[in-house]
């Protein structure tokens, strides 16, 4: 039987090439969940102020205090909830008060001997807005001790530092896809360099320079988005394995929310062993182009 | 690409005129070389090593540019014709190369079966063409052993079946039958004969006399750089 051997040969001594483009594919693995989460945890932050209202009651500073503050934040919330535009308005109880507190305070019932400022949340009708001038006017007249917080200046710097975030997160994520794509340049290059006497004599032998280019690109292609794929299939178990350290309630890393992926996050993922294949694909050609044009 | 009109009778397939030849700054290796290769003519060139026979192979089978002068090939002008037309011309030409440069990874079938593959042939058009032409330079046994495996004489009984294999209109090689024994290179210059028989250009680079004298071929020969001697003697028969 006539063994019908494709005219390249096997990969030899590649494998350190294919080790920089795994591990190059391993960063922007790492680099791509990290911007996805950024994105969602900035996106989260925003879209759970939006929509919201605070009003904060200061406790009195003599008197019972108990009783006048509960009358301050009934008063407070007969005019939240007259208001147009307010869908719903709630004074929260001293124990989510406590919560809010515990980070800063502990869980001990120290909370419960401060005096703290009554907190009454209010959420804005979808779509609609709210004169919050006014609302000010109207609080004050009955609760003077009133401080009406529509979140707009936090909601302003959250929006620049979370916008920081993301950009930075992308910026990261284009810096290691440009040196993942310039690794994969450099190993396909690397390859043809040391078969560069076959595309010579391919060449003197009447071949086309897109018969010589086939021959090479595809195996280039196949053999960078294969390490790719490696390097991409480590960074989503690594994303995996946090998310599931999240799920069962342990804190991957500290002060950080929760840093698993979705599965539609995870459909990014495959752009890396493809896109590092087209590279390798399209490195292989030129590289070829430029070799036989320098032969005569 | 027309193959036609260096097919035409009379019409000459190679010409040299004053060509020249240099490599980067260094001195002239070749030097106001004149020449023609009449279709279906077979000639020897020979001199004396570094005379400069290989570079003047290297300009026919388009390996190199001349630093002067005009090489006309297949009735192209080279100073004029275009770098797309190449590849179909050297596919009219086979080469046997000095150190025979044979892809080691591929078996002597795949080697010998290269050209055609460059040329788009089918391997079940070519299968039956390929082994019968290994075994007639004795390699029938051998069709999927790896060059590196294979002796300096087997190795360029290969690259003589490689360049033959796609029935070339002008076959070139570069001391064919220097590692071969005695036999076989009578073999080797009979499977030319029978080539140019057939309307293949032969040209034959050697410093072998006792091959040049096995035949009344014409001969050219390099001496120094310069095209000094032309015998005309009868075509083989």
């Amino acid at each position: 039987m006539i063994d019908n051997h494709p005219i390249m040969p096997p990969a030899e001594g590649t494998k350190p090439l294919d080790l920089m483009i795994a591990v190059m594919a391993l960063l922007a693995g790492l680099a791509l969940g990290a911007s996805l989460i950024a994105d969602r945890v900035a996106t989260n932050w925003q879209s759970g102020l939006s929509g919201k209202l605070t009003v904060q009651i200061l406790p009195p500073a003599q008197g019972t205090a108990d009783d006048g503050l509960k009358l301050e934040t009934e008063a407070a919330l007969k005019v939240l909830r007259a208001t147009p535009g307010i869908a719903r308005a709630r004074a929260l109880s001293m124990r989510e008060q406590a919560s809010l507190v515990s980070p800063w305070l502990g869980q001990d019932d120290i909370a419960a001997e401060l005096p703290l400022p009554q907190l009454i949340d209010a959420d804005v009708v979808p779509g609609k807005s709210v004169d919050t001038a006014e609302l000010k006017r109207r609080l004050k007249a009955v609760v003077p001790d009133a401080l009406l917080d529509d979140h707009a200046g936090w909601m302003e710097r959250l929006r620049d530092v979370t916008g920081g975030v993301i950009w930075s997160a992308y910026g990261i994520l284009l810096l290691i896809a440009v040196a993942t794509a310039a690794a994969v340049s450099f190993a396909t290059k690397a390859r043809l360099d040391a078969h560069r006497d076959m595309v010579e004599l391919l060449h003197l032998m009447g071949a086309q320079s897109a018969f010589i280019a086939r021959i090479f690109e595809w195996q280039y292609a196949r053999a960078a988005a294969l390490a790719a794929a490696a390097g991409t299939l480590a960074a989503a178990l690594f994303f995996i394995a946090i998310g599931g350290m999240d799920s069962v309630g342990i804190e991957a890393v500290p002060f950080l929310p929760p840093l698993g992926l979705s599965p539609v996050d995870f459909m990014f993922f495959p752009a890396i062993p493809l896109s590092a294949g087209l590279i390798g694909l399209v490195t292989a050609r030129l590289s070829v182009w430029s070799a036989v044009s320098k032969i005569y | 690409m027309n193959r036609g009109p260096a097919c035409r009778y009379g019409l000459p397939m190679v010409r040299f005129e004053n060509v020249g030849m240099r490599y980067g700054s260094g001195p002239e290796v070749l030097r106001d070389v004149n020449f023609v290769l009449e279709p279906g003519s077979f000639t020897f060139l020979t001199g004396l090593s570094g005379a400069g026979k290989t570079t003047l192979l290297k300009l026919i089978y388009l390996a190199e540019p001349p630093s002067r002068g005009l090489i006309t090939l297949f009735e192209y002008d080279l100073a004029v014709a275009k770098r797309s037309d190449f590849p179909a011309l050297r596919r009219r030409i086979g080469v046997v190369f000095q150190d025979f440069r044979l892809l080691d990874h591929l078996s002597v079938f795949d080697n010998v079966a290269l050209p055609l593959k460059i040329a788009g042939s089918r391997t079940a058009d070519f299968t039956e063409d390929v082994r019968e032409l290994l075994g007639w330079v004795g390699l029938g046994d051998r069709l999927q052993a790896k060059p590196p495996t294979l002796s300096g004489g087997e190795q360029q009984r290969v690259a003589i079946a490689r360049a033959v294999v796609a029935r070339p209109d002008l076959l070139i090689a570069d001391e064919p039958t220097g590692n071969v024994d005695p036999e076989i290179g009578t073999r080797i210059l009979r499977l030319f004969n029978e080539l140019n028989r057939f309307g293949t250009t032969v040209l034959i680079a050697t410093h072998d006399r006792a091959l040049v004298e096995s035949t009344e071929a014409d001969e050219m020969r390099l001496v120094e750089g310069r095209l000094v001697q032309l015998r005309k003697g009868r075509r083989p028969a």
